[in-house]
């Protein structure tokens, strides 16, 4: 399967920005936390995942990929990364 | 997105078919009455005939005779109403002793914890790697104290199918009680009480494309048992409370709906799906007997993989399955059935099962199939348990 691509645009519609603290948990909780705010948002709503458990980083965007959304970006900075997903 | 296009958890509960729907209409709308004796009211005679209708049709798949079935709200009911209503007939007369197999499913193994707090004494036989009761250990456990031998018909997770007549037999030759839960095999595996000497059997409607909230217990005619719950003397004094009569119809129906072709159609399906992934990807087991196993269930774990993960991953790509993984199980722990046939903890919590139905269609085999080989090569390339 090929690399992850991320998207780097702005959101193209304003819409929420919805934001995820699973910081300190671990599989699977982030990715449940990611799919209860994906079922929450509206089209054109930002997902902001801010996490620690470092499968998870790379399984959301694999989630993302499959669900045919758009990952805005994936930043980690001191053990903490950042997941932004527009619905 | 997050439509389930394809459902493979029938193991857990099926869709209603909706002729059974049809079916049971006509005893929420026109025959609403309670069912009650010739001496009564019209409508409510009616009522008990397709009461009795229903009974007789269902007791009839099973061999029984009709006043051999108890209607209940389910396999929960049923298998609560077996193990706690001998309990309170032989408790004291007989013995306080029962003997269950560890893989059970809740009912019946919470049942037997309940009496262990009462004072009873529970053996819980062995089984083997692939969660066959040892009927040896079997025949040993059973004393002279012993009330009731409680073993599924066949296995909720792993699908592994007893030898219930030759369990039956021994409880026979020792003179105890039979209580089987065939919750999961109910009409997809043949059980007939004219040939087995089963005295109690759970059934359920919901595992058979019927409507949810009602079952049945067998109980063979002259079993010592009374009922645990205090109310009115329906269900032969052993099940109190209006009877559920659009749901004992729609359960009669169900039952009619089943049929040995549908089953053949289901098993063909299971059997393609457990062929290409035991082939097509690597560090994948069985779990459960590879022959003597229900027709719609296959259960496998994939080493270096977390089953819920796995599980998370067919959601979001359409695919309903079940895990045997913690957080996912009701009990928030690993799969008591794995760790019950010497399955270690990993090899729980990469456990999947998949169940098929009457609604699955035969092209859902290949679509699952590319849809996990996808996602345990990509959950392999990043997990930290271990690679290919």
């Amino acid at each position: 399967m090929p690399e992850i691509e991320v998207d780097v645009r702005e959101p193209e519609c304003a819409g929420r920005e919805i934001r995820v603290d699973v910081c300190g948990k671990n599989c699977p909780i982030p990715l449940v936390e990611t799919r209860k705010a994906l079922r929450e948002a509206k089209p054109g709503d930002v997902v902001v995942v801010i996490g620690t458990h470092e499968a998870s980083k790379k399984e959301i965007p694999m989630a993302v990929q499959a669900l045919g959304l758009k990952l805005l970006g994936v930043e980690e900075e001191g053990g903490v990364w950042t997941i932004r997903i527009q619905r | 997105m997050f439509e389930t296009t394809v459902y493979l958890d029938n193991a857990a509960s099926t869709r209603m078919d909706e002729r059974v729907l049809e079916a049971m209409k006509p005893y929420f709308f026109d025959l609403y009455a309670v069912a009650t004796s010739q001496f009564g009211y019209s409508l409510g005679i009616e009522a008990r005939d397709a009461l009795d209708t229903a009974r007789a049709q269902i007791a009839g798949v099973l061999g029984a005779n009709p006043e051999e079935f108890v209607f209940t709200s389910g396999s929960t009911e049923s298998s609560n109403l077996a193990i706690k209503g001998v309990a309170l007939a032989l408790g004291e007369k007989k013995g306080r002793h029962i003997v269950i197999s560890p893989i059970e499913d809740f009912p019946v193994l919470h049942s037997a914890r309940a009496l262990e707090r009462q004072g009873f004494r529970v053996t819980r036989v062995r089984v083997d790697e692939t969660g066959r009761v040892d009927l040896d250990h079997l025949r040993e456990s059973i004393t002279d104290e012993t009330i009731l031998v409680s073993v599924q018909a066949a296995n909720q997770e792993i699908g592994t199918l007893q030898d219930v007549k030759a369990i039956a037999e021994i409880c026979k030759e020792k003179g105890t009680l039979f209580h089987t839960d065939a919750t999961h095999s109910f009409l997809r595996v043949p059980l007939d009480v004219r040939e087995v000497p089963v005295d109690l059997i759970t059934v359920s409607a919901h595992t058979i494309h019927g409507p949810k909230g009602i079952g049945g217990l067998y109980v063979r005619k002259g079993t010592p048992i009374r009922k645990w719950m205090d109310g009115g003397y329906q269900e032969f004094d052993l099940r109190p409370g209006v009877e559920n009569i659009p749901g004992a119809v729609g359960f009669a129906k169900a039952v009619e709906l089943i049929t040995p072709e549908e089953t053949a159609r289901i098993q063909a399906m299971r059997d393609r799906l457990l062929e290409r992934l035991l082939n097509e990807i690597p560090h994948t087991v069985l779990n459960g007997h590879p022959v003597h196993r229900l027709p719609q269930n296959a259960n496998v774990s994939f080493r270096f993989i977390e089953g819920e993960s796995l599980l998370l991953h067919l959601d979001m790509r359409g695919f309903a399955v079940s895990t045997g993984s913690a957080c996912f199980s009701r009990s928030l722990e690993a799969s008591h059935v794995i760790l019950g046939i010497g399955g270690n903890h990993e090899r729980a919590h990469g456990s999947v099962r998949f169940t098929f139905g009457r609604y699955n269609k035969e092209e859902d085999v290949d679509a699952v199939v590319e849809a996990v080989k996808e996602v345990v090569a990509e959950l392999r390339r990043i997990s930290p348990l271990g690679k290919e």
